[in-house]
């Protein structure tokens, strides 16, 4: 035991310095390696995998003493008793069973043993190694022979079809792992069912993954439920090479800061982890913990992991790639945006100002005589015409503030009439003479809204109704509590309505509804946009649909709030 | 336009200070026209200096000013008495709006406005007595309804109107301040004190919950548009000829 320990520290050593140079260009917290293993190669030990070896050891010598001994009770019942001659070919079913169960080399000591049993238990003279007759001696070689060989072809076989199922167990496990990654919308989808994947096929207690650069990684997913991530002092990290051939596990002890605060993980329990990683850039990791009666995870479960580790990370880089073609297309698109606005601008925001230049400016002129109903006239128009501006220009100023995320919606319990009559009342001139209807009764629970935000949204419905169902087209304005918790106020008018096609882009900024034989738009197309930014900012939602007065019903959706209590201090 | 000349007659005496030439030249001339005195300041500094010099009637501060805080100018007035304060704000100054309103502002109106609008409602501050009437019980009076702080009782058109004892407080703060902008802070110190308890998230509906009663409660109709809402802001409230 003693000189093992020593060979395998003198090894851990030599490899230790080579690692020791490639150590530096790792972006990873900086460990300090104890030894390394590799999984394939770990004979005898100073770790406690070495107890499992010793355990394995008793077995197969006990399971080779028991098979000698059962051959040789049936081989002496046969002899004995079924008058049989020569049954010494019963030997050989011992060694096929050690062979199939333990491998060539223990078939191999059975062959030996069965030898030795027959040769001292039932040839003259007995229990004695030398044999009187030559041709006794020529059968005990040829039977030696013959036990050796088959002992081996046994086993060899044996290997074969092990390994053969262990490589289809890895193709499984593989091509699971890459169809989950595959056919998931994002990584982070796909990475729970790998975890618990990867579990049951490599005999790991818990697995989980963890995405982002070092320090401040993140665990998406994670086997082990609610209980925090276990930390080790000591943490089996897998090193990989070109090739992957041969990866290694690598212990190193984990800086303190990563390890205190956090639950150890027992002595019992080996820790692993394989970097996720990416044209060199560590993209996250993959960890586990395992029993360690079972030792370290062998060639093919290794291989797994690393696999696993791999395909997370080109997925991972694929989600990128994505998401920077996403932020081009919507910056590409909002440059779209930004032309109409300022095709939209430099038509609707100039007519007003053209009109106020020319009239103020005849005002201006010394050399126009004006009577005196003209100059008020003229001052009326002004007037008109600022105002339209002033809208114009509230509307783009709301949407920019949407855009800008600088909207802090006050969110405060109302009662809804309270909200909406004044609007109403104050629109009442430009709504005109129609049937104008207000059935907020459904609703007595107060609504969740910012007063202002919501004043504006209502402003910008009510003057949509009014450019788009001029009077005498009806104006429906109802409240009805769902039973989802929500008030649903829906202002619908018995204009033309939208047609469907163009439903969905009713609340598009800049969209504006062309209807045949109507030449000029009327307005910049983004009162309905904001209606649905404030909207969505006080956490409530916009539909449009068609109206039961045939034409355009619009659905806000609002928050409610349950009533206050009535009994008071 | 600056040597504008001094209206002959005794009006009400303004001070405007707003920064931007044109407008304070507008309306300053404007309101000159319709027989105030108005003294211009274009920034906070000579605000102060004019201040100094004389106490105006009412003021009105643009908000945005290059050298001040208009809650500053506010703080400023205020020390030297009850002088009404108007807010000339932008929509951009909403926060500072109801900042420079908790400061002790009387009311405000937003740019761009019509001067029609804005000298009603510098009529409607100017009118205003300072206070509502009481007579020698105490009896507080606003329209049709009648507060006695005694007995804590409250009748609308002669008729007694049951309210839950917050209802009560919030009325007794709205009848004690009639034509003015009572913001949401002010109304929630005045009901819930100073360290609002839970109930007071609730405020606009108590507001309309006792405007719903008051109007049930009066056949008169004398009590409609008493309490009107200013999103963002508070109650205005009616002053006793019904407007403001």
């Amino acid at each position: 035991m003693t000189a093992a320990c020593q060979t395998v520290g003198v090894r851990d050593r030599l490899l230790q310095a080579v690692l020791w140079d490639t150590r530096q260009y790792q972006p990873w917290p900086t460990p300090t390696i104890l030894f390394v293993r590799s999984p394939a190669s770990i004979t005898a030990g100073s770790d406690p995998t070495t107890r499992v070896r010793l355990g394995r050891g008793l077995l197969i010598t006990a399971t080779v003493l028991a098979a000698i001994a059962a051959a040789t009770a049936a081989v002496a019942a046969l002899e004995t008793a079924g008058g049989i001659d020569d049954a010494s070919p019963v030997y050989l079913i011992a060694v096929v069973v050690v062979g199939v169960a333990f491998g060539a080399r223990p078939a191999l000591l059975t062959a030996f043993g069965a030898f030795l049993a027959y040769d001292v238990l039932f040839t003259d003279p007995r229990f004695s190694l030398t044999v009187d007759d030559p041709r006794v001696w020529l059968d005990l070689l040829l039977f030696l022979f013959v036990a050796v060989v088959v002992g081996r072809l046994v086993a060899v076989q044996h290997r074969r079809a092990e390994e053969a199922e262990q490589r289809s167990r890895e193709a499984n496990s593989l091509f699971a792992l890459s169809r989950m990654l595959v056919t998931a919308t994002s990584t982070e989808d796909a990475v729970p069912g790998i975890a618990r994947r990867l579990a049951s096929d490599g005999q790991l207690d818990r697995v989980w993954i963890s995405v982002g650069p070092v320090g401040r990684e993140r665990v998406v997913a994670d086997t082990g439920g609610d209980a925090p991530i276990p930390s080790a002092a000591v943490v089996a990290t897998l090193a990989r090479r070109p090739g992957d051939e041969p990866a290694q596990w690598i212990r190193t002890h984990e800086p303190r800061e990563a390890v205190t605060g956090r639950p150890r993980s027992g002595g019992s329990v080996e820790s692993l982890r394989v970097r996720i990683e990416a044209d060199g850039e560590v993209l996250g990791s993959l960890s586990a913990t395992r029993d360690r009666a079972l030792g370290m995870p062998t060639r093919e479960e290794t291989r797994v992991l690393a696999l696993a580790a791999d395909q997370i990370a080109l997925s991972l880089r694929r989600d990128q790639v994505t998401r920077i073609a996403t932020d081009l297309e919507v910056s590409r698109q909002g440059d779209a945006l930004k032309t109409a606005l300022i095709d939209s601008v430099s038509h609707d925001l100039r007519t007003p100002l053209a009109s106020i230049r020319a009239t103020a400016g005849g005002l201006a002129d010394p050399d126009v005589e004006w009577a005196d109903q003209k100059r008020r006239e003229a001052a009326a128009v002004i007037d008109a015409e600022a105002a339209r501006l002033d809208r114009l220009v509230r509307g783009i100023l709301d949407l920019g503030r949407i855009d800008s995320g600088a909207l802090h919606p006050d969110l405060e319990p109302h009662d809804l009439a309270s909200l909406v009559e004044p609007v109403v009342d104050r629109l009442r001139p430009i709504l005109g003479d129609r049937d104008l209807r207000l059935d907020l009764d459904d609703v007595s629970d107060p609504v969740v809204v910012d007063a202002m935000l919501f004043d504006v949204v209502l402003t910008n419905l009510l003057e949509n109704a009014a450019n788009h169902a001029s009077e005498p087209a009806p104006l429906w304005i109802s409240a009805s509590a769902g039973p989802d918790g929500r008030v649903r106020l829906v202002v619908e008018d018995g204009g033309p309505g939208v047609p469907p096609v163009e439903l969905a882009r009713l609340f598009q900024r800049f969209h504006r509804v062309a209807r045949p034989g109507q030449g000029a738009r009327r307005g910049l197309g983004i009162g309905l946009s904001v209606v649905k930014g404030l909207t969505e900012a006080m956490g409530g939602a916009v539909s449009a649909g068609p109206s039961r007065l045939g034409g355009l019903a619009v659905t806000i959706e609002l928050e409610r709030a349950s009533e206050p209590p009535e009994a008071e201090a | 336009m600056t040597a504008a000349p001094r209206s002959p007659r005794g009006g009400p005496w303004l001070l405007l200070v707003e920064d931007d030439a044109a407008t304070r030249d507008a309306v300053a001339n404007n309101l000159e026209a319709h027989g105030y005195r108005v003294d211009r300041a274009g920034d906070g500094a000579e605000a102060f200096r004019r201040l100094d010099a004389a106490r105006p009637d009412l003021v009105l501060l643009d908000l945005g000013l290059p050298d001040l805080d208009g809650s500053a100018v506010v703080r400023r007035v205020r020390r030297a008495g009850t002088t009404p304060i108007r807010i000339l704000s932008a929509r951009a100054d909403e926060r500072d709006k109801v900042a420079t309103l908790e400061a002790g502002a009387d009311d405000y109106v937003t740019k761009p406005f019509g001067m029609d609008e804005l000298r009603a409602r510098i009529g409607a501050l100017l009118r205003r007595t300072g206070g509502p009437s009481r007579d020698q019980e105490g009896i507080v009076r606003l329209a049709a309804i009648e507060l006695d702080p005694v007995r804590r009782s409250v009748t609308v058109a002669g008729r007694p109107l049951e309210l839950t004892p917050r209802e009560y407080e919030l009325l007794k703060v709205i009848v004690a301040n009639p034509g003015r902008l009572l913001t949401k802070g002010r109304l929630l110190r005045a009901v819930w004190g100073t360290a609002y308890s839970g109930e007071a998230h609730y405020l606009h509906v108590y507001v309309s919950r006792l405007r719903r009663k008051l109007e049930r409660a009066d056949p008169t109709g004398a009590t409609h548009g008493l309490i009107n809402a200013e999103p963002g802001i508070g109650y205005r409230v009616a002053d006793a000829g019904g407007e403001y």
